[in-house]
């Protein structure tokens, strides 16, 4: 097994020393940031989606395996930035207005991050003015979450806010949580649907590529 | 048979003289749209229970008891007033601590968790239950005296010690912190014990332990985690509640299939509230576990209750009498509760349908 596999592996298992210590190593051994982040941190959070989403494994294990790939990238963060390194996308993240959950869009974020994107997480209760004024011109995807049946309207008053505000098609906007589904998306004009975190992250990126 | 008998013979796995009908929670909103017609001077069916005064409260009781006396609900859910007071606008705390941040819809979600570390318990005192949060039990006694089922909404495990603890918190300590995971379920459960007690004497029918588990795709935690954490004390609570003359029943959301056989094997009589969205499947279950489970709930609240016609209702709830009813063992109800969202016509259907098409012997149709 090289280095960065073992890293992988330790990152799943979620030992926060382990995983520190493996980075540091890696760059150590003179291997670049990019390809520790790449084939080591977002390799090991991919086989964690992978695995939530088939239910191998379970929330608290993702929260675990993200817990120790954010000490990982607090390392390489200096070293990314000197090597201009950039992220595999910028997103605006956020649960809806009336909405105070936060787990799933926690988890969305935790596999957005995994995936290597850079994450404006804007929290809980976001109002739709908010989502629009976090949209800046790097600003490739906004992602909506919502728990609840009664604040699932309020997705469908933040894309028409997007609208109106005239930046819905500088974005892809891609929505999940509770009882959000793909009708949800269709019917609200969502570019996509995540069924959960992991998918959510995949869909993301599939966004992205398409932009590319 | 009047609503108590026909409750307990369906949670006894034996056919009363039709299906049953239940609410397990209702909000402001449904409850003035479908009483209004029965009761004048109601609220504003927007108007959150926290924001009405003393006077709209009493006739929202009123209005509450009425929905399931005209609509011959067999079933009445209680649970705990009183508990929390106002800190702010849209705050409100617990006896435990724990503040809720109100939504729009008057819906409470915990944000602030006193109990974080196992330093944290050093000095905490845990409340203890007192009987005039009862209150809404002893009121649905006194009107109803013994022809409707008296419910009780027990916050399980699970519930009580993420919402002291913080979700995200109370599963990295279930990694990190075992003892201190076990201490708080430990604090949680010696509460309801007490709780149970005062329940029992105030006169009880069925005892549901609400502890939601699971979403849509899966379990919360690992069926593991959840035997380890979870499950022993709300087994205690299942056993003390049989032991006190009570039936059991378990409320969690989501697809609980990877937990059932463990939640089998821990003696509940009944399961709610069987999302069809998540996977529960009537058919499904009732083929699974009929002979040991009695199923209430999953007539869908998402999309039919909202936005179906009286039609469609009618059809979900002979589709669910055929799949279930059969031998007993089932109770019709929403897969959730009756939100803001739903349309009560709709929900009238619900229980019209189940009045006309769940009488025993069934029909085949």
């Amino acid at each position: 097994m090289t280095l960065l596999e073992e890293l992988a592996q330790t990152l799943q298992e979620g030992d926060l020393n382990d995983t520190t210590g493996l980075v540091n190593r890696a760059v150590t051994e003179g291997i670049p940031a990019e390809t520790i982040l790449k084939s080591g941190l977002i390799a090991g959070m991919d086989e964690i989606g992978r695995k939530f989403q088939d239910g191998e494994i379970f929330i608290p294990h993702m929260l675990l395996a993200a817990r120790a790939m954010n000490a990982g990238i607090d390392i390489l963060k200096p070293l990314l930035a000197e090597s201009g390194a950039k992220p595999a996308g910028h997103v605006v993240l956020g649960t809806v207005k009336g909405d105070h959950h936060d787990i799933g869009k926690n988890l969305v974020r935790i596999m957005l991050e995994g995936k290597g994107f850079a994450v404006n997480d804007l929290g809980i209760d976001v109002q739709p003015k908010d989502f629009v004024d976090a949209i800046t011109e790097e600003v490739q995807i906004v992602a909506i979450s919502a728990l609840l049946s009664t604040t699932v309207p309020f997705i469908e008053e933040t894309i028409q806010t997007l609208e109106s505000a005239g930046v819905r098609d500088q974005v892809k906007v891609i929505i999940g949580g509770g009882v959000v589904t793909q009708e949800t998306a269709e019917k609200f004009g969502a570019d996509a649907y995540g069924q959960d975190a992991a998918i959510g992250a995949v869909k993301a990126m599939e966004l992205i590529e398409a932009l590319n | 048979m009047n609503g108590l008998e026909r409750i307990i013979t369906a949670l006894s796995l034996k056919e009363p003289d039709r299906v049953p009908l239940y609410i397990h929670a209702i909000n402001e909103k449904p409850i003035i749209l479908i009483a209004r017609e029965h009761l004048e001077g109601l609220p504003d069916p927007e108007k959150t229970f926290y924001d009405m005064n003393d006077n709209e409260k009493m006739l929202m009781l009123e209005a509450l008891f009425l929905v399931h006396e005209k609509h011959d609900i067999d079933g009445f859910t209680s649970l705990e007033f009183g508990h929390e007071e106002r800190i702010a606008e849209d705050e409100v705390r617990d006896a435990w601590g724990v503040v809720y941040q109100l939504n729009p819809f008057g819906l409470p979600v915990a944000k602030h968790h006193p109990l974080k570390e196992k330093s944290d318990l050093v000095g905490f005192v845990p409340p203890a239950p007192k009987k005039e949060n009862l209150l809404l039990l002893m009121a649905a006694r006194e009107r109803f005296r013994d022809t409707k089922a008296i419910f009780w909404m027990m916050r399980g495990t699970f519930v009580l010690s993420w919402r002291l603890t913080g979700m995200e918190n109370l599963m990295l300590k279930m990694f990190d912190d075992p003892d201190f995971v076990h201490s708080i379920a430990r604090m949680t459960y010696e509460y309801n014990v007490q709780m149970l007690d005062l329940l029992v004497e105030a006169g009880l029918d069925v005892l549901i332990i609400e502890d939601d588990i699971a979403d849509k795709n899966f379990p919360l935690i690992s069926p593991d985690q959840f035997k380890e954490f979870i499950n022993p004390y709300n087994r205690k609570l299942v056993e003390l509640g049989h032991e006190k003359g009570l039936k059991v029943i378990r409320h969690s959301d989501g697809n609980l299939w990877p937990l059932l056989d463990i939640l089998l094997e821990t003696g509940y009589d009944g399961l709610n509230p069987l999302e069809p969205q998540a996977g529960m499947d009537l058919k499904k279950l009732k083929e699974y576990c009929g002979d040991r489970l009695c199923f209430l709930g999953n007539i869908d609240c998402i999309d039919l209750l909202p936005n179906g016609t009286q039609e469609q209702v009618e059809e979900t709830v002979k589709q669910a009498i055929s799949d279930a009813g059969e031998g007993g063992g089932l109770i019709i109800s929403s897969s959730n509760s009756l939100h803001p969202g739903v349309n009560p016509d709709n929900c009238i259907a619900m229980f019209n349908a189940t009045k006309n098409y769940g009488r025993y012997p069934l029909n085949r149709f």
